[in-house]
């Protein structure tokens, strides 16, 4: 079966249900409450932007959906199926992605490297022990990955020699890599030059439409030409939700963004 | 140790054909390894160099745990001592309450399955913690088979083990014979070589040297970091067994101490003086190894020692090792080859910008 | 307490009814027919005192190992020469001396001595390099074990305890009824019982030292939190030896007391760095309260073991080791 196909099904059995519905999330370091009772509901193929200030838990909201930390409470269900105690791979075989607001990323290898191991990860060659042949769909899926973020130039290039901002493409082309149905950029523009924020948004604009995401953003301006909806959330809550322009007037917002923030 | 020189992507395109890619050294070395029995001397061909690809095998198990995986196993003697039990078992042996007498293409297979399930059951024990207890753990495993085998009669043979432990006399070629056993030494250390050098590549041991560099970001690629490594002992077992199987046919017994505590320290002491780095480390530490251990009573005689201070030898050597290069002698090697690029008048040669 | 039989009344009511019978079987006089189960009581009660001893030793053994590795994550694999070479200080110190009392101080301030060498040669300059020190300490163990060969020969020695511990002491344990009447009590062997009171007394000792002092909330603190320790600076190094030597000192000790027990020999020093492994990987890394109950536990295992099922007793211990792994990785008493 096809990777399409085998998209598709999955759609198809959970067709109506919410791409991510987060129910009673919290997350305890300690004594310290990171995250406190969230309730995120968002539907398949929808675009939102979380916005908060610093240490307002929205890292900590992305590891606890792929499930880089366990929960503390809460119920996560993943297009109707609860994942709650899945461990991370098994999330992200089932369509999640992830970027990360440091990029991880393997120093020793290059960039189509890198991309390669992201696809084969959430293909059945995970244990293969046959290397990639010259017509190998893998290969050739992380192929198109890297002409997506520009990065041909650098395709054979080891990662530890790339700019800062071409890392933050690859962390992209990574989330990208098989067949995704959500996405959770963290802070992918943060640190990029104003030209590659322009590349940025046009990448995210030409996802697919089913291909939903949430992108934590500081910058407003950014936020709003990617996201259909926003979340702001304040230490460790949810504070508001709704549309973008809604969230632009609402005067406790402003006055939060304008004094805690930095965006 | 970070990813190191995997450049396999940038093989899928205009590479060249694979004979060009051998490097020269290969092929010097290859011919002459090809060719050594008609000069060397028996002992030469049976003692030294057969002894150092079946000890060079059971170091590399190790090298691909600990060099790809980071997770440095001490029961590598005990699969190959558990592989070397099996064949005695199923196969014929001079004991023959216990030896089964199996014909060797059902006793070998089945020693090697047995190995590889000993392999895996360590795995998925000693992954469920991390780093050093993997040491503990697997040195508690190594030592809970050598007491086992010790005290178990009925299967083991107790204290004395087994002798009369023979290849197979396949087409009517006497396996034992020196350019024979060397031969088939030879073939199956370059097949196990080349087998962890090609799968290094390959998704399986790429996804290897991923989770031991970053296993977080590997889960959150959907990788199952713990599946893995437990596929990697089973691997490693896979290798250990067959240099084992070899150990056994080469002194024609299998007796508890084989799969002593000492032979595993030893494995592991092999293992880091050749470098784990790369895989040719495990046969320059076994040749070195072998050497010494060859050599080493006459040289101690030499200079006023009893010839039993070879262990104090071989521990200050690892010692040294240790201290001073943790990559081994492949890393002092690179590191005289850094020196020697090192362009005098630009103190920072030798660095890529 | 309450607590924990709230959370696992199961287990709770299972450990109550063993330690019930436990008891009967220590002190009741035996009905026939448990004779006939399981032979004479004295062979039992023996098992079990020789058991109970042995980990006391094990503990001496095993509580320096976890020490130093809760505290500084220093994995020494070089603990079982420690032991061995205290051993044999030990027996050099009563003999030479004619007192038996002054192996236990000669062998703890060498081999402490010992271990701060080590500390600040070996593991203060790998810090945080895990690997290498393990391979360093395996590469130490195996020079010293050919050292004190070289030195002490492959003979076996035995430590003799004075004549006022020699003796067999009349315990108030009645083994047996005579056809009299009269009851038999058990005689043990007056030297083990106060070796394992003074190494209760130890344990003891280093529970309160680690809970009850400056110094040892200090330790703690470092064992809990790592990132305190570099924050509170100069003063934690200090601390860092005074750990190592304490620890080593121990082996050093457990080594007279092994001597005086058993005998010393080349071997012994894998056989206890072998055990102090199990005890501590049974009772959880770093943890003195497991260290004491991974010591009774394999103790025990190795005495009822080598009584009831002779040819494989070593295994049980291992056994206990894979069970405690495949179900509670962290020990009994670690913290995951
Ligand atoms: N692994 C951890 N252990 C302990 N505390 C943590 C951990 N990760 C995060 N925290 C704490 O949780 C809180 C939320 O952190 P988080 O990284 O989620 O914030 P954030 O919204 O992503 O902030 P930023 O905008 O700086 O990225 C912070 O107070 C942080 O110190
Ligand atoms: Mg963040």
């Amino acid at each position: 079966m096809n990777a399409p196909a085998r998209i598709s099904r999955r759609l198809g059995a959970s067709g109506t249900a919410n791409a991510l519905e987060l129910r009673g999330v919290s997350k305890l370091f300690g004594a310290l409450v990171a995250l406190e009772d969230i309730d995120i509901t968002v539907r398949p193929g929808e675009r939102r932007a979380v916005l908060g200030s610093n240490g307002a838990g929205k890292t900590t909201l992305f590891n606890c959906i792929t499930g880089d930390f366990r929960a503390s409470a809460g119920s996560i269900r993943f297009f109707g199926e609860d994942i709650s105690t899945f461990p991370p791979h098994e999330r992200i075989r089932r369509g999640l992605r992830r970027t990360y607001q440091i990029s991880l990323l393997f120093a020793g290898l290059s960039v189509l490297d890198n991309i390669y191991l992201a696809c084969v990860g959430v293909s059945r060659r995970r244990f293969s022990f046959l290397r990639p042949r010259r017509d190998d769909s893998l290969m050739a899926a992380a192929g198109e990955l890297v002409e997506m973020v520009h990065l041909d130039a650098d395709r054979d290039t080891l990662v530890s020699n790339l700019s800062y901002g071409q890392q933050r493409q690859l962390e992209i082309a990574m989330a990208l890599s098989g067949a995704p149905r959500f996405i959770l950029f963290d802070e992918p523009a943060a640190g990029l030059s104003p030209s590659e924020r322009g590349d940025l948004v046009e990448i995210l604009n030409g996802l697919p439409a089913h291909m939903g995401y949430i992108i934590i953003e500081h910058d407003m301006d950014v936020a709003l030409r990617v996201a259909e909806s926003v979340t702001m959330m304040h230490n460790g809550r949810i504070f508001r939700e709704g549309k973008p322009a809604e969230i632009e007037q609402d005067p406790e917002v402003q006055a939060l963004y304008l004094g805690g923030g930095d965006g | 140790m970070a990813l190191a020189d995997n450049r396999l992507a940038s093989d899928g395109r205009d590479r060249p054909t694979w004979f060009e890619r051998v490097p020269p050294a290969y092929w010097v070395g290859g011919f002459l390894l090809l060719v050594m029995p008609s000069f060397a001397s028996d002992f030469i061909l049976f003692q030294i160099f057969g002894w150092t690809f079946i000890l060079g095998i059971i170091a590399l198990s190790l090298m691909f745990l600990a060099g790809y995986g980071g997770m440095v196993s001490l029961a590598q003697m005990t699969f190959a001592g558990c592989a070397g039990y099996m064949v005695a078992i199923f196969g014929t042996s001079a004991i023959t309450d216990i030896s089964l007498g199996w014909p060797w293409f059902v006793a070998i297979p089945l020693a090697l399955i047995v190995a590889v399930l000993l392999g895996t059951l360590t795995g998925w024990l000693a992954v469920r913690t991390e780093g050093i207890y993997t040491i503990m753990i697997t040195l508690a495993i190594a030592a809970a088979f050598f007491y086992f085998t010790r005290q178990n009669y009925v299967i083991f043979n107790g204290f004395s083990g087994f002798n009369g432990v023979l290849p197979p006399q396949l087409f009517g070629v006497d396996w034992r014979g020196s350019t024979a056993f060397y031969y088939l030494t030879l073939f199956w250390a370059a097949l196990c070589y080349f087998a962890v050098l090609y799968i290094s590549r390959a998704p399986f041991g790429l996804a290897l040297q991923g989770i031991r560099d970053n296993q977080r970001r590997m889960s959150a690629l959907g990788f199952n970091a713990i599946a893995h490594r437990v596929a990697a002992y089973a691997f490693a077992a896979l290798l250990a067994g067959i240099g084992g199987i070899l150990l056994t046919w080469q002194s024609a017994q299998i007796s508890p101490g084989t799969a002593g505590i000492g032979a595993a320290i030893d494995i592991l002491v092999v293992a880091v003086i050749g470098g784990l780095r790369h895989p040719i480390g495990a046969f320059i530490g076994a040749f070195i190894y072998v050497i010494l251990k060859t050599f080493a009573l006459d040289a101690l005689e030499a200079i006023g020692l009893a010839g039993e201070r070879f262990q104090l030898l071989i521990g200050l050597g690892f010692l040294l090792i240790v201290f001073w290069s943790p990559d081994g002698v492949l890393g002092l090697w690179a590191r005289w080859r850094e020196s020697r690029s090192r362009d005098p008048l630009l103190e920072r040669g030798g660095e890529r910008p | 307490m309450r607590g924990v039989i709230d959370r696992h009344p199961f287990w709770s009511a299972v450990i109550f009814v063993v330690a019930a019978v436990l008891v009967w079987m220590i002190f009741a006089v035996w009905p026939d027919w448990l004779k006939d189960l399981i032979g004479r009581k004295k062979v039992f009660l023996n098992a079990l005192f020789n058991g109970v001893t042995l980990g006391g030793l094990y503990f001496l053994v095993a509580s320096g190992f976890t020490l130093i590795f809760g505290l500084m994550r220093n994995v020494n694999l070089a603990h079982g020469s420690l032991y061995l070479l205290g051993g044999y200080v030990g027996y050099v110190a009563a003999e030479v001396t004619g007192l038996w009392l002054l192996a236990f101080p000669v062998a703890f301030i060498l081999v402490a001595a010992f271990g701060i060498l080590l500390q600040f040669f070996v593991f203060r300059r790998m810090e945080g390099q895990d690997l290498r020190q393990t391979l360093v300490t395996i590469g130490i163990s195996i020079v010293m074990a050919d050292l004190m060969l070289w030195i002490w020969g492959g003979d076996f020695y035995n430590i003799t305890p004075p004549e006022w511990l020699s003796g067999p002491m009349t315990t108030f344990f009645v083994t047996t009824v005579k056809r009299s009447g009269d009851l038999v009590f058990l005689k043990y062997p007056l030297v083990r019982i106060v070796i394992f009171a003074a190494s209760v007394v130890v344990g003891i000792g280093m529970w309160l030292l680690l809970n009850r002092t400056r110094i040892g909330m200090l330790i703690r603190a470092g064992v809990d939190d790592r990132d305190m320790l570099s924050a509170t600076g100069a003063r934690i190094q200090l601390v860092f030896v005074g750990v190592f030597a304490f620890g080593a000192g121990l082996a050093g000790v457990a080594g007279v007391v092994g001597g005086t027990f058993q005998s010393l020999a080349p071997g012994e020093d894998v056989r206890f760095l072998l055990a102090s492994l199990v005890v501590v990987i049974v009772g959880g890394m770093g943890s003195i309260p497991g260290a004491a109950l991974g010591a009774l536990i394999i103790g025990l295992a190795e005495q009822f073991g080598s009584v009831y099922f002779p040819t494989y007793a070593v295994v049980l211990t291992f056994l206990i080791m894979v069970a405690v792994l495949a179900f509670r990785p962290q020990g009994l008493m670690g913290r995951s």
